[in-house]
C-alpha cells in the first residue's frame, strides 16, 4: 500500500484528503484531515468514512457514487460531521481512481471547509431578508438610488477648486437639475408606487421628474451633505407625483459610508400634506380667532377712540375758524393764518395715524413677519389707549430698554397682546380709590426680549393662575374669557411664552410676562 | 393788544387742541393764558386775574369739575366754560351741577365758544 507516501506529499496540502476503498474503508488521512475532523490518522484509517463522518446531502451517498463512476469525479456540498459532533459544512471533491485494469479501485476525497463561510452567507442573506422586508413594509416610501454618476461629477468639482458644494449647487441650479438626471432609482417599495405612481416607470428613471424646480435647493442641500460626510439629511419640501400633482413630504435622505460607497443610497419620503393642511387650517383659526378678538376690543373702546379722533378734528375746526377771524380783519394776519394753517396740517396727520392704527387693528390680515422694536410697539400700544386709560383714571410709566434687539413678529398681533394687558390691567383696577398705575418694562437677556406689565390692582388669586390662559376663562363678569388664551397662541406663534408671575417685589398687584426670541436667534433657527 | 383787553385762561391737556382755543380767543383780540392742567392753573398767580376760564373736563389729575369746585371754595366766582368730548348725561349734570358757566361738547364751533364767551364777559 502506497498510503504512507502519499500521506506524506498529502500532509503538504491545506485541504483535508484522504482515501477510501470502494467499500467505504479509509485507506489515507493527510494531517489536514485530522486537523478538520478531530479525527487523528490511527483513529481514520480503515473506518468507513460515511459511518466516522457522515454524509449529509440530498442524495444518498450510493447516488452519489453512481454519478463518481458513471463521470470519474464528482463535486459537491457535504455536511460531515468531526470528532466532537459539530457538524461542517464541507466543499467536497470525489475523484476515481483506477487500478491497472482499468478497474475502479478508490476514491480520493479533497474537502475544503467552508462552513464559516455558508454561516456568513445565511447571515447575509437573512439580513438582507430583513432589510427587504423593511423597505417594502415600512409605512413611508423608501427608495434606493444609484448615485454614483454624481460621485463623480462632485470629484470634478473638487478639482476645479470648488471647496463649499452647498453654496455652490445654491448658485447653480442647473447643475443640481443634472445631478438629479444622472441620479437613478434602483428599487422603489410599495408605499413608493401607492405615493408616486406605477413601479414600472419609476424603476430605471431619474429622479428630476420627482422634484418641482421649487424644492432644487433641497436637493442641493442633500447632496452637499452626503459630500460633507453627514450621516443623514431631512428636510420638508414638496415633490412630485408621476401624473404632475405635488404634495407636502418630509424628505430624508441616509449616508452610511458601505452604501456611499457603493455609490447607492437610500431615501425615505413621509407625505405631510395632512399635517400641512391641518397646520395651515389651525393658522387661519388662530388668525380669524384674534381678529375677532381685537374687533370685539376695539367695540370695547369705541368711546376712546372716538374721542381720540374728535381731539384732532376739534382742534382742525378751531384753528379754521380762528384763521378765518384773522383773515377777516381790515388788515388781515397772515402771519397767524400761516402758523394756523401749519396747526392744521399737522393736526389732520395726527387724525389720520389714529385712524391707521384703529383700521391695523381691525383689518383681518395673514400674520406679516417683520423686523420689529418692541418698545415701538410698546409706545403705540399706549397711545391708543391713551384716552381710555386716562379715563379709567390710570397713570402709565413705561420704562424702556435702550438697547432692545429687534424681534421678528407681526406688528399688529403684538400690539394686540400689549392692549390686551393693558385694557386688562386697566379694567382690574376700576373699583379702586385711586393709585391706579401700569408701570410696562421691556429688557433683554440671553434668551431673547421681554415685557413686564405690571399693575397696582388686586392681583390674580394664586388658584386661578393656571387656567388663566385657558379659554373661556374670565374673572371678568362680562369677560369672554379669549383675551389670554389669543395673546398665549399669538406668542406661541411667534416662538414666545406669556406668563402671570408674581410681582418682583412684595407690592402686589398683577405681573404678565411675555418673551420673544430676538431675530437673530429666529434666524439661527430657521438655517 | 392792551392790558384793558379781557384776559381768558384756557386749561386743556391735549396740546395741539390747547394751542387752537388760544388761537381762536387771541384771534377775538382777548389776551390768552395757557395752562396743561387744572393744577398748574391752580397754582398760577397770574391766572386768578383772568376774566374767564375755558377748561376741559377729562384731565390727568385735577379734572375741570374739580377745577370750579375748588375756585368756589377759594371765592373765586370767574366764569368756567367747560369742554368735554363725554356724552354721558351724568357728565353733563355733574358739570352744570358744579356751576359752569356753559358746557361745550367737543368738537364745538367756534361761534358757540365765542358766544359763550362773550355772555360769560357781559355777565
Amino acid at each position: 500500500m502506497d498510503g504512507g507516501a502519499q500521506g506524506d506529499l498529502f500532509d503538504l496540502v491545506h485541504d483535508s484528503v484522504f482515501v477510501r476503498g470502494l467499500d467505504g474503508a479509509i485507506l489515507s488521512w493527510n494531517a489536514a484531515s485530522a486537523d478538520l475532523y478531530g479525527w487523528p490518522r490511527e483513529a481514520a484509517l480503515g473506518r468507513n468514512a460515511h459511518e466516522l463522518l457522515g454524509a449529509g446531502h440530498e442524495q444518498s451517498v450510493a447516488e452519489l457514487e453512481a454519478r463518481l463512476l458513471a463521470d470519474g469525479r464528482w463535486e459537491g456540498e457535504l455536511a460531515r460531521q468531526a470528532a466532537n459532533g459539530s457538524v461542517l459544512v464541507v466543499e467536497a471533491r470525489w475523484s476515481l481512481r483506477r487500478g491497472p485494469d482499468g478497474a475502479p479501485a478508490a476514491i480520493l476525497e479533497s474537502g475544503r471547509d467552508i462552513t464559516a463561510r455558508r454561516a456568513a452567507e445565511a447571515a447575509l442573506r437573512r439580513s438582507e431578508y430583513r432589510y427587504r422586508n423593511l423597505f417594502q413594509a415600512m409605512a413611508a416610501s423608501f427608495w434606493e438610488l444609484d448615485f454614483s454618476p454624481v460621485g463623480g461629477m462632485l470629484r470634478e468639482l473638487r478639482k476645479a477648486g470648488v471647496a463649499d458644494f452647498g453654496v455652490h449647487l445654491a448658485a447653480n441650479p442647473e447643475l443640481t437639475r443634472e445631478m438629479m438626471r444622472q441620479t437613478r432609482v434602483i428599487d422603489v417599495n410599495e408605499q413608493s408606487v401607492a405615493l408616486f405612481g406605477e413601479r414600472a416607470d419609476l424603476l430605471n428613471a431619474s429622479v428630476e421628474p420627482f422634484w418641482p424646480e421649487a424644492s432644487t435647493a433641497v436637493f442641493g442641500a442633500s447632496v452637499a451633505a452626503a459630500a460633507s460626510r453627514a450621516p443623514s439629511y431631512a428636510s420638508e419640501t414638496r415633490l412630485k407625483r408621476l401624473d404632475g400633482s405635488e404634495f407636502d413630504a418630509l424628505f430624508t435622505a441616509c449616508f452610511p459610508p458601505e452604501a456611499v460607497g457603493k455609490g447607492t443610497l437610500l431615501i425615505g419620503v413621509i407625505d405631510i400634506s395632512e399635517r400641512v393642511q391641518a397646520q395651515a387650517r389651525l393658522q387661519r383659526l388662530q388668525t380669524e380667532f384674534a381678529h375677532a378678538a381685537r374687533v370685539s376690543m376695539l367695540g370695547e373702546l369705541t368711546a376712546s377712540i372716538a374721542h381720540e379722533v374728535n381731539q384732532p378734528l376739534a382742534a382742525i375746526a378751531t384753528n379754521g375758524s380762528a384763521g378765518l377771524r384773522w383773515l377777516a380783519r381790515p388788515e388781515p394776519d397772515l402771519d397767524e393764518v400761516k402758523a394756523l394753517t401749519g396747526r392744521i396740517v399737522a393736526d389732520a396727520q395726527r387724525a389720520a395715524d389714529i385712524i391707521a392704527r384703529v383700521r391695523g387693528m381691525a383689518m383681518r390680515h395673514e400674520p406679516e413677519m417683520s423686523s420689529l422694536d418692541l418698545n415701538d410697539v410698546v409706545v403705540e400700544a399706549l397711545a391708543f389707549l391713551r384716552h381710555e386709560l386716562q379715563g379709567l383714571g390710570v397713570e402709565t410709566e413705561a420704562v424702556l430698554s435702550a438697547s432692545l434687539p429687534a424681534v421678528r413678529a407681526d406688528r399688529t398681533l403684538l400690539q394686540q397682546v400689549l392692549v390686551n394687558l393693558l385694557v386688562n390691567a386697566a379694567q382690574a383696577m376700576g373699583g379702586m380709590e385711586g393709585g391706579r398705575k401700569i408701570a410696562v418694562r421691556t429688557s433683554h437677556d440671553a434668551r431673547g426680549v421681554e415685557v413686564t406689565v405690571r399693575d397696582t390692582g388686586p392681583g390674580v388669586a394664586p388658584e386661578d393662575r393656571g387656567r388663566l390662559f385657558d379659554s373661556f376663562f374670565s374673572t371678568k363678569a362680562s369677560g369672554m374669557g379669549m383675551g389670554l388664551a389669543i395673546c398665549r397662541s399669538i406668542l406661541e406663534t411667534h416662538g414666545g411664552a406669556i406668563s402671570a408671575i408674581d410681582p418682583p417685589d412684595a407690592a402686589g398687584g398683577a405681573c404678565f410676562v411675555f418673551n420673544l426670541p430676538a431675530a437673530e436667534d429666529v434666524a439661527h433657527t430657521k438655517v | 393788544m392792551s392790558a384793558s383787553e379781557p384776559l381768558i385762561s384756557i386749561v386743556e391737556d391735549d396740546e395741539s387742541l390747547r394751542l387752537a382755543v388760544v388761537g381762536l380767543v387771541r384771534s377775538l383780540g382777548y389776551r390768552t393764558l395757557a395752562y396743561g392742567s387744572a393744577e398748574d392753573f391752580l397754582a398760577a398767580e397770574e391766572a386768578r386775574t383772568s376774566n374767564c376760564v375755558v377748561t376741559d373736563i377729562q384731565m390727568p389729575g385735577i379734572s375741570g369739575i374739580e377745577l370750579k369746585q375748588k375756585l368756589v371754595a377759594d371765592g373765586v366766582a370767574m366764569p368756567v366754560i367747560m369742554v368735554t368730548a363725554r356724552t354721558e348725561p351724568a357728565v353733563h349734570e355733574r358739570a352744570m351741577a358744579s356751576g359752569a358757566f356753559c358746557l361745550l361738547r367737543k368738537p364745538f364751533t367756534a361761534d358757540a365758544l365765542i358766544a359763550c364767551l362773550d355772555r360769560a364777559l357781559a355777565a
